[in-house]
């Protein structure tokens, strides 16, 4: 546990909710969109790294989820004609995911794992609190609002897999 | 046979013929197999326990944005995935109480009983 919360620390976590107050719809959908593809991209790098089943399992799970979660988000901004508008927790995002697989790429075997499923914790956890207290709360779409309410659960059961993946001992 | 004696026994058989019919009706409505539904909504089996009887049919619908399975511990059945927006539809032969989860996602848990 000491170790996850300085490794935690050492990762410089954005702090999303704290960028993100009063953003508009465009906005939003280039958050959305940011911060699934650098959960991807973070998968990606597991899957090709990591030599635990479990961990490249989950790790093939977070691409496969998000990229689905990214087909509707996608599907849903081009319909009501809204374009992903950059802003500065987006840039956060991303800029966080790049630290984070720059991080990940200095490490092997079980320390990589460890560092990838208690940066994925943190991530979900940061996620949904952005989405409660400022994604969904702004979100002006009715639509838009209903998918962001709808995408919440897949977050808290990421964010649970993480943490029973943290107590496994082939992890840990 | 007299008037009375032939409207007795046109009475008596059509009692006898509705009768026979009451009964085959209860009885078919009673092995008449049903189609149950279990949606699979919010990373969550809706319901996450459903008695059913044997020769029943459950359709699983994924409402979710993600690919799910509904997949027994014993091996009794297997989903396999099922897409977003799609269904998969099991008709039940064995009785017993079978948990199932979702493979990609242990933490979903159901139970499924057969009487």
């Amino acid at each position: 546990m000491k170790c996850s919360l300085i490794l935690a620390a050492s990762l410089a976590f954005v702090p999303i909710s704290a960028l993100g107050q009063g953003v508009s719809d465009a906005q939003i959908a280039a958050i959305v969109v940011t911060a699934n593809q650098v959960d991807i991209d973070a998968g990606k790098l597991a899957v090709e790294r990591s030599s635990n089943d479990k961990v490249k399992a989950f790790a093939q799970l977070m691409i496969t989820d998000h990229s689905g979660v990214n087909k509707a988000a996608t599907e849903l901004v081009t319909r009501l004609k809204v374009t992903p508008e950059e802003n500065a927790t987006s840039k956060a995002l991303q800029a966080g995911g790049d630290k984070n697989l720059a991080h990940l790429k200095s490490l092997k075997d079980a320390a990589f794992d460890q560092a990838y499923i208690d940066h994925e914790y943190a991530y979900h956890q940061q996620v949904i609190e952005a989405l409660d207290k400022t994604l969904i709360p702004s979100a002006a779409n009715a639509e838009l609002k209903a998918l962001l309410i709808k995408v919440r659960p897949a977050f808290v059961a990421h964010r649970d897999h993480a943490k029973s993946l943290q107590s496994t001992s082939e992890v840990r | 046979m007299t008037r009375a004696a032939a409207l007795a026994a046109l009475a008596m058989s059509l009692s006898t013929f509705l009768l026979f019919e009451a009964v085959s009706m209860a009885g078919a409505a009673d092995a008449a197999p049903r189609v149950h539904t279990v949606l699979i909504e919010g990373m969550r089996y809706q319901p996450e326990g459903l008695t059913v009887a044997a020769g029943d049919t459950v359709v699983w619908i994924n409402r979710d944005l993600v690919p799910h399975t509904a997949t027994s511990a014993s091996g009794r059945f297997d989903s396999n995935d099922i897409a977003p927006g799609k269904s998969w539809t099991h008709t039940v032969r064995t009785t017993g109480e079978f948990a199932y989860i979702c493979t990609y996602h242990p933490l979903m848990k159901a139970v499924l009983r057969v009487r």
